[in-house]
Formats: C-alpha cells, structure tokens, sequence
C-alpha cells in the first residue's frame, strides 16, 4: 500500500488528538485523556516545542470510511543518558487497526531512528505495557531489550497531590 | 554547613562529570559512563539544551577554601500526550558524606516546585528494583511505582540497532 511519512505540523493537531484517543482507547485508558488539541498546538509547534511528531498520510482512494486519510503517527522527544548522552524518546508510535501489517509501523520506527540519529542520539528508548504482547513482539523482532527485565529499572512517577505536597516548602 | 542550590552553569560541567561517575560508581556501571566534558558542555549549554541541570554547593567557611559542588540533579522535559509536559528526573545524585543532611529533599521540593511552576503534571525517573534506599526515599515522598502498578516497561534500542533500523531495505 502507498504511504508517505512526514514531519508533523499544527494543522495535523486535530487528527493527532483523534490519534491519541484511538490509541487510549487501545490500552483501555480513554478516561485519562486530559490533553487538547490547544495544548498539542501550543506545546508542539511553538518556538520551544516539548515534543515532536511525524505523520503517516495514504492517498485519498485509501482513505477510511470516516474520510481520514492520516492514519498513523509517532511522538518523540530528545533525551539524555548522563552515561551515554543524546537520546531519541518514542512516546507513542500509532496505526489505525486497518493500516496495519503493511510495513507502516516499521517505517515510522525507521524514521525516528533516523531523525534520533541526525540529532546525534545513541539510543532509543520508549515504554510499553507488559500485557501488549503484539507491541512486544514487534518490537523484540526489531532488536529491542527489555531495560526493565536487564536492569531491574521501575518506571516511576510523582503526580497529583504527591507533586504538589513535595513542592511544599 | 551551609550549602546553596542554583543553576548550573558551564563552568560546572567538570564537576558535573565527576558526579556522574561517582553516582555510576554507587550504582556498580562505573565502566559504563562514555560522557566526556565536552560532550556535556555542547548538549548543556548550546542553543538547544538536551538537559539542565542544578547543583548543590557547599559555601567555604573562609576565603582560604573553595566552593565545593557535592550534588546534583539532571533533569530534562518530556511529554505525555494524554497529559502533557512532564519533568523527568535523570539523575540526582549527594556525595556520601553530605547526604542525612535534607540537601536531598531541598533539591526534590527545588525539582517539584520547578515542575508546578513550568505547568507539567508530574515528575517521571527510573529506579533500580534494587536499590531500596533510594525507593523508599521516592514512595516516602508520594511516588508511584508504573512499572509494578500499571505494568509499564522500559525498552531500548542501542546505537547498532538504531542504525540498522534507519537503514531503508533494499528493493
């Protein structure tokens, strides 16, 4: 199937926060969704952007039936190893369910690669959920190792009130 | 002892580096740090900061001593697209015979009140299963474990694999 992959811009915002919710709704956590498509476009595509992202569009004759003819995209961001130094973080990787099996999520990999690798980057990291055994094994096929299962790193996070009580002076 | 936190500046990155290898030495990957100064100077303090970082100074009793940085934390902003800006937490890190002393704490309320400040929703970092001190000091203070909770795991692809993986296949 035809596609081409490219670098995302703030008109693709709309379709990224559709994107975002499908791919939620996958890992059965649509209710913590807060994000808008106001954010994105202000935390995207203004001069500092705290992410950003690339976009899988096919030709009008493959466009779905609700007529959406971007059907895939990946969020990255750069990062830092204190060990090794610039780092590519993949933080969603997406295509729509009748997208798949077609070589389009291994081509969104390759193109953060790439980009990760021009930006000087020495790794790739990204997370996935334990019980995502079709992710899992996509990714294992691609050479990936499981830094939690290696290092015994646990992910971990201080939000909400946890945040704001520690800000306390 | 008094001590002040700030902003890192480039004529930190030395001890900056030196830090690093000491919290790698803690963390038995000593062999492990390829960061030389200069690679931190150029990604610190260029046009596009790929970290920051704020340091820990002990003030000198008298003009006779120097300044002495005993800690550090790396931080950098990442995002989460269900909600948003976060401040992930690379490194943080107080040389042995400063810590008991809430110069940990300081930083992380410093760390915390940054994050607020800059409207992310949460801090992120990494742990080792194994390192309990440092757990316990994060779950003492509302941290959540991801990876027990909800079942999240870290995953790399390392340089060769990045390469092979950008390279397109032939036709």
């Amino acid at each position: 199937m035809e596609f081409t992959i490219r670098a995302a811009n703030v008109d693709d915002c709309k379709d990224i926060e559709r994107m975002i919710m499908e791919l939620a709704e996958c890992e059965k956590a649509i209710d913590e969704v807060k994000i808008t498509k106001r954010d994105l476009e202000q935390d995207g595509f203004s001069k500092n952007p705290f992410f950003h992202g690339i976009i899988v569009e096919v030709p009008e004759r493959h466009k779905t039936k609700e007529g959406h003819t971007k059907v895939g995209y990946a969020l990255y961001f750069f990062s830092y190893s204190s060990f090794k130094g610039r780092a590519v973080f993949m933080e969603d990787l997406y295509v729509m369910p009748e997208f798949r099996g077609k070589g389009i999520g291994k081509a969104l990999m390759s193109k953060v690669a790439q980009l990760g690798l021009a930006a000087g980057c020495q790794q790739l990291n990204f997370t996935v959920l334990d019980w995502n055994k079709p992710s899992l094994d996509f990714y294992f096929s691609q050479g990936c190792t499981d830094i939690t299962a290696e290092k015994g790193y646990h992910y971990m996070c201080c939000k909400g009130e946890a945040l704001e009580h520690l800000a306390q002076p | 002892m008094e001590y002040k936190l700030r902003k890192a500046e480039p004529r930190d990155v030395p001890d900056i580096l030196r830090l690093v290898k000491e919290l790698a030495k803690y963390e038995d990957m000593e062999n492990q740090v390829r960061l030389t100064e200069q690679d931190l100077l150029e990604d610190g303090f260029g046009d596009t900061p790929f970290y920051h970082c704020v340091i820990a100074e002990l003030k000198p009793q008298d003009a006779s001593e120097d300044v002495k940085v005993m800690g550090f934390a790396m931080y950098y902003f990442t995002y989460d697209p269900w909600v948003g800006k976060q401040l992930y937490l690379e490194d943080f890190y107080i040389t042995q015979e400063y810590r008991g002393l809430g110069i940990g704490s300081h930083i992380m309320r410093h760390l915390s009140d940054l994050a607020m400040k800059t409207r992310c929703s949460g801090m992120m970092f990494v742990v080792a299963e194994n390192n309990e001190s440092s757990i316990q000091f994060y779950k003492r203070r509302g941290a959540e474990d991801l990876s027990q909770e909800e079942g999240w795991r870290l995953y790399r692809f390392d340089k060769d694999s990045l390469v092979k993986m950008a390279t397109p296949p032939e036709e």
